[in-house]
């Protein structure tokens, strides 16, 4: 059978399903552990370094410093000039999260206690963390560079084509400035080696999570003065990569010095905090373009000038800017492309390679301006593009020679699959399609030997067969496809065919997964080998057979009357090692060029894969929210080898981009990650995108390996001007700047409407004093409570858990017990999901820890003789929805919109309440405020308070009570019964909470009870909740709670908003509006609402959209009570 | 010293303070399949079964663990038309999280197994705890979706 062009299962899927696959961190060597010390300045000399009292830490084995490598030592990745990043900081830092220095030591946490034991006194510099202030006249300089523009590490300006003909026949033109913001590859296995050094020769094995070896290998060998074949590398699993794995990080070669230093294995993985906030994401890209066109809607010409966020170091920027920049001469048929490219110095983590490299960011201005222009002629968005397809066969301006080019079959494809037509006319209020496109090579010349792969084929005696290759396969499903490419040549059963990726002792040269690489090179490399080796396998068996007519299949060369089993052939090879016929073969690409010095146009690639993307959204004016509702990713991939794994790299690609189109973004404060969690980090969750569906649009590449083209990286190219294209379809506002989060999308819509709110502070004395610190903040008050404040503050936990922290840890059945433990000092916690993480960051935290959930009387969900619903503290949140479902769904439905089901299965009730706040400084590490004490800023005043902040009420932190069920309960006017050793009191839900996820609660007091009168119990209630991801904190909630009698009037109302204000906030006047009203609607409640929030509100400078998106939710909830669907009535 | 009950086996541990459960299972026990992605409970990947519920068990300290605890290697017998399904749909790519996408579709297929299957809406909100950064979800709901039909044909 032939398993080429069919769908099969993963070479390896028992082993990835069972748990038994092993990657770095499961390997059992005993190995000690390293942690690196990061510089916390963006800029900065280091004027004293010292380790020595590290050293003596208990468990600490070897500590590294820059000193422990050559004088001259840096990455070299493409050579010299550009060289520039070194493997440990010397003499200077010039981002947040440089690497300075590096322990290892038996336990992780003895790690983390010696880099506290590091003195370094550093000399901070004035830094420019953004692309604006590092291009300000008289910008602190970074680097000295080639260029004369100060902090432009390359420049890169070139004409393709002919403009001035595009000129000429340009009718219409659209200009713009667009923007594509930092986001994080989040793969779910962090970064991590694993490195053993042996002494005897001078080596070093690594069990490195990498999609390149070969890279790996190079750098680490000269950072470490070691040959490349000194540097072996053991296969390992990897846990996705989508590039960031394809070049040295800087895990392998300090875990490799360190196993040198001491001697012994070490394991080193980044932390989910190092890998989001210190690790090397998507290059931010600004591209301004003017796109031309004639009248029949032709692309005549781009001119763009396009700055590109390199960060502090070079690593990938030049060709990433590179690949970006040929974005625009690659796609449609232009006459002419002006370019101007700048890669720009920020003192900032340097960016990396991302899949899609630079193309996804300047496609977002392409193909947003395409709409754009097509809207001018009146022409749809489909037929805009289908005017413009890449002809085949054609060159393009960059010096692409195309091969096939099936876009415009991927077009119609959006147009079926989608129902285009249809949805676009959609009379529907508020949804919206949009469609982009894109291109990108399969592979590219873009190193020295990247035209090169090696492979080999082993056949054993007992059939078998094994690919070997140099690559390493993080998730594509590479290894599946050479495995079904040799088993077709080799006329074998798919399941007799192994796969041996990555080890340098066994795997011949190859330079692995990057630029969408691996299906061509290794495609074509394992093909030769295995046909070659076939080839072989048939002259022995037409000597054996004694005919020329030779097939092979199921494992046996056939004749015409007899057959022979190949493993029996290799018996009767004279080639044949220990019963191993073993074949190695180098494929050769031709027809490719590299870019050279002085050169713009080359032809990178063998084959370009061409996709169209088509998106269906709802955008809810109320809140901003844009609900992703079908999306169709049409793939023009050649032939696909392996359907199921290519509709895989569809799916992933596509909702990685979506994510980046309308959640994800890296945001720093003072050049710092702020967002270093999967919590704070907007990606898609499952119920975020309903309908992926990708199509293969089946073709036969004549360039590729068995037909086929890449298909990886393209698949994340168009999502971006897809969604962006389908916002402004719907609601008609075009938005340049990624993510379409909802504060860009109201705010966006506000202003189209004219929309303004007045909140005349200087007639409200009481937020004087608050509105006056707000203004010293930016003139110096910030920097004097960030630079000198902080240093007097109770101190920051490190994040990292450290089980010895607690010495007492216990559940006890009774509550007796409890109440008199608290009293003694211990710290109650419920399910420990919160109070387990949050303690890691308290410079102090309790000792001794006591759980609430094995007192039974606490664990109960009852309805009191008086109708009263009672909720016991140390209820779960599941336990409570399952409980309430019938009765109080209101509060059902707020739990199930909390976190996951995992933590909803043992969050307690009172956990939930007495939970922290979530604001992103206080959680990650920042030395503000509420963390550190008095002394130190709120970094929300000038950092990006966008989504978690107070919008009214607001003090010196600016930070929210996070618990839906506060809010909701509030809307129930719930009782909170505290217990302690000496007495018990109640406190209305209204006076237990006194600030940002803070309690009334007295040391030594316990809550025992939660309690929804009878009343509330039997009133409407309805919630809704504003959220950027499934399971996220609301960014803004609202219920509303009413008692509405015979005659249809409100005799009874509470309106509370969540996360605006320090406390669950009760709209007043908006609640007494509504008593007394017949069928009040959401238009009128809206209008009193809107009038409130004016006169009590003192938002931030950029969370005023929060009051919008609130009274939106507000407007939700009393249609949701009133059984008024959205629209209707207004 | 502390007794879990893993895979229906008694172990006896040392756990330490505030040890978390998948640091135990991972380092005392050896059941490696169970991975930590963040370890602060926000991604799923160490997802475990404590009492037959879904738990991230890199904050769950062990020390407050009595119950019965499942883990991949145990599951892995009872799940073979998932996994096999999972492996069909391309329901992994680099297979980090899928221990815990397992573990945690278990538990909604044991609950599911009373009635005539999983509705996709329901499995996409209840598996939003999993994060999979490599395949879209789209081949995951869809798998434990027919898994869970395939179920509740095989048990009418």
């Amino acid at each position: 059978m032939s398993y080429v062009g069919t769908s099969q299962r993963p070479h390896d899927w028992a082993a990835r399903t069972d748990g038994s696959t092993l990657f770095a961190a499961d390997l059992r060597l005993p190995a000690l552990h390293a942690a690196v010390l990061r510089s916390p300045h963006p800029y900065a000399d280091i004027v004293a370094l010292d380790t020595s009292r590290a050293e003596r830490m208990p468990g600490v084995v070897a500590v590294i410093t820059a000193a422990d490598f050559a004088p001259d030592a840096v990455y070299v990745h493409r050579g010299a000039p550009l060289s520039d990043r070194p493997p440990l900081a010397r003499g200077t830092v010039r981002h947040v999260g440089q690497e300075v220095a590096a322990v290892a030591a038996e336990t992780y946490v003895q790690a983390v206690a010696a880099l506290a034991a590091i003195r370094v006194r550093y000399r901070p510099r004035k830094a420019p963390l953004t692309l604006a202030e590092a291009t300000a006249p008289g910008a602190r300089r970074l680097h000295e560079r080639t260029t004369d523009e100060p902090n432009v590490s390359v420049l890169f300006a070139t004409e393709w084509g002919d403009a001035a003909t595009g000129r000429a026949h340009a009718r219409t033109a659209v200009e713009g400035r667009f923007a594509y913001p930092s986001v994080s590859h989040a793969c779910m296995e962090t970064n991590t080696t694993l490195a053993r050094w042996n002494q005897a020769d001078g080596t070093v094995e690594l069990w490195t999570s990498t999609q390149a070896p070969w890279f790996i290998g190079k750098e680490v060998s000269q950072l470490l003065g070691l040959e490349h074949d000194q540097v072996i590398f053991r296969e390992v699993a990897t846990g996705g990569g989508f590039g960031s794995k394809s070049k040295a990080s800087e895990h392998e070669v300090l875990a490799a010095a360190l196993a040198r230093k001491a001697n012994r294995p070490v394991l080193l993985s980044l932390t989910r905090e190092e890998e989001m906030g210190a690790n090397k994401p998507r290059h931010r890209f600004e591209t301004w373009l003017r796109t031309s066109v004639d009248d029949d809607g032709l692309v005549r010409l781009y001119e763009s000038d396009i700055r590109v966020d390199n960060g502090s170091y070079n690593h990938m920027g030049p060709s990433v800017m590179r690949v970006g920049a040929i974005t625009l001469g690659s796609m449609y048929r232009p006459d002419g492309a002006v370019i101007e490219a700048r890669l720009i110095d920020t003192a900032t983590q340097p960016g990396g390679q991302f899949r899609g490299y630079g193309t996804p960011q300047v496609s977002l201005a392409a193909e947003s301006q395409l709409d754009e222009l097509a809207d001018r002629l009146g022409l749809d968005p489909l037929e805009m593009r289908l005017r413009n397809v890449n002809r085949e066969y054609a060159t393009t301006l960059c010096g692409y020679d195309v091969t096939t080019a099936r876009l415009a079959d991927c077009l119609d494809a959006v147009r079926t699959e989608l129902d285009w037509d249809r949805r676009r006319a959609d009379p529907r209020p508020d949804r919206g399609v949009g469609v982009a496109a894109g291109s990108h090579g399969s592979g590219a010349y873009a190193y020295d030997l990247a035209n090169r792969s090696d492979a080999a084929i082993d056949v054993f005696d007992d059939g078998r067969v094994r690919v070997r290759y140099g690559g390493s396969d993080a998730g594509t499903g590479q290894s599946t496809i050479l495995a079904q490419i040799a088993a077709d040549e080799l006329g074998v059963d798919l399941a007799d065919v192994e796969v041996l990726s990555m080890d340098s002792e066994q795997t011949p040269f190859e330079l692995g997964a990057w630029s969408s690489r691996g299906t061509h090179m290794t495609g074509s490399s394992v093909g030769k080998a295995a046909s070659e080796v076939a080839e072989r396998l048939r002259d022995l068996a037409r000597a054996k057979l004694g005919t020329q007519d030779v097939v092979l299949r199921d494992g046996q060369a056939v004749g015409a009357d007899d057959a022979v089993a190949l493993g029996d052939l290799v018996r009767l090879s004279d080639d044949a090692v220990d019963g191993v016929l073993s074949h190695e073969t180098i494929y050769l690409l031709e027809g490719t060029e590299p870019l050279a010095p002085g050169k713009s146009t080359a032809n990178l690639s063998p084959t370009y894969a061409y996709a169209a993307h088509g998106a269906y959204v709802e955008v809810d004016r109320r809140t901003g929210a844009v609900q992703l509702l079908d999306y169709v990713a049409a793939h023009d991939v050649g032939r696909a080898i392996n359907p199921t794994a290519v509709e895989g790299q569809i799916a992933g690609g596509a909702v990685m981009g979506i994510g980046a189109a309308l959640g994800e973004e890296l945001v720093r404060e003072g050049g710092r990650i702020i967002n270093t969690s999967y919590l704070h980090y907007a990606m898609p969750r499952s119920a975020d995108v309903p309908s992926v569906r990708p199509v293969i649009v089946n073709a036969h590449d004549p360039a590729g390996p068995y037909g086929a083209k890449s298909v990886g990286e393209m698949s994340i190219i168009p999502p971006g001007a897809a969604l962006a294209n389908a916002v402004q379809d719907a609601v008609g506002v075009r938005i340049r700047e990624l993510p379409l989060t909802p504060d860009k999308v109201i705010s966006a819509l506000a202003e189209k409407e004219g929309r303004r709110r007045r909140h005349r502070i200087w007639r409200r004395p009481g937020r004087w004093w608050i509105a006056l610190m707000r203004a010293l903040y930016p003139l110096g008050l910030h920097h004097v409570l960030h630079h000198w404040g902080t240093r007097f503050g109770r101190g920051v936990g490190t994040g990292v858990a450290d089980p010895e922290s607690v010495t007492s840890l216990s559940a006890p059945d009774d509550l007796g017990t409890v109440l008199h433990e608290v009293a003694a000092g211990a710290q109650v916690i419920g399910g420990g999901s919160d109070a387990m993480v949050e303690r890691r960051r308290e410079a102090a935290p309790a000792t001794v820890l006591i759980s609430t959930r094995s007192v039974l009387a606490l664990r109960g969900v009852r309805r009191a003789e008086d109708g009263a619903l009672r909720i016991g503290a140390a209820v779960t949140l599941a336990e409570l929805a399952e409980a309430t479902r019938e009765t109080v769904p209101v509060l059902a439905e707020a739990v199930d919109s909390i976190a996951s089901a995992q933590i909803r299965n043992v969050a307690t009730v009172a956990g939930n309440l007495v939970q922290e706040k979530r604001c992103w400084f206080f959680r990650n590490g920042f030395s503000c405020y509420k963390r550190n004490g008095v002394t130190s800023p709120c970094y929300a005043v000038l950092g990006d308070h966008r989504f978690q902040h107070a919008v009214i009420d607001g003090h010196r932190c600016q930070a929210v009570t996070p618990s839906d069920l506060a809010t909701v309960l509030t809307a129930l006017d719930a009782r909170v019964e505290l217990a302690a050793e000496d007495g018990r009191r109640t406190l209305t839900i209204e006076e237990f909470f006194v600030g940002p996820g803070e309690t009334a609660l007295r040391p030594g007091e316990v809550v025992v009870e939660i309690v929804v009168p009878a009343a509330a119990v039997r009133r409407r209630s309805a919630f809704r909740k504003l959220n950027l991801y499934t399971g996220d904190f609301a960014t803004a909630s609202a219920v509303i709670s009413g008692d509405v009698d015979e005659s249809g009037t409100w005799t009874e109302a509470r309106l509370v908003l969540g996360a605006v204000a320090p406390v669950p906030w009760r709209a007043v006047e908006a609640e007494e509006w509504l008593c007394g009203r017949i069928a009040p609607t959401a238009a009128q409640l809206r209008k009193v609402l809107d009038r409130e929030l004016d006169r009590e509100a003192h938002p931030l400078p950029g969370n005023g959209w929060k009051l919008d998106a609130v009274a939106g939710l507000a407007e939700h909830v009393l249609e949701a009570v009133t059984g008024v669907r959205p629209g209707e009535g207004r | 010293m502390h007794r879990l009950k893993i895979n229906g086996e008694q172990v006896e541990v040392d756990v330490r303070g505030a040890e978390s459960l998948a640091a135990v299972l991972r380092e005392r026990v050896g059941l490696i399949g169970t991975k930590i992605a963040c370890e602060r409970g926000e991604c799923g990947a160490c997802t475990v079964l404590v009492e037959g519920r879904a738990t991230m068990s890199c904050i769950q300290p062990a020390a407050l663990v009595t119950g019965d605890v499942e883990t991949i290697e145990g599951l892995a017998e009872e799940i073979l038309d998932l996994r096999a399904e999972f492996a069909d749909r391309g329901a992994f790519q680099c297979g980090f999280c899928t221990p815990g996408q397992l573990v945690r579709a278990t538990a909604l297929l044991r609950d599911a197994a009373p009635r005539a299957g999983l509705d996709p809406e329901e499995v996409r909100h209840q598996m939003s705890g999993n994060i999979c950064r490599c395949t879209g979800y789209q081949a995951i709901v869809a798998a434990v979706v027919d898994v869970a039909e395939r179920r509740a044909g095989v048990d009418r």
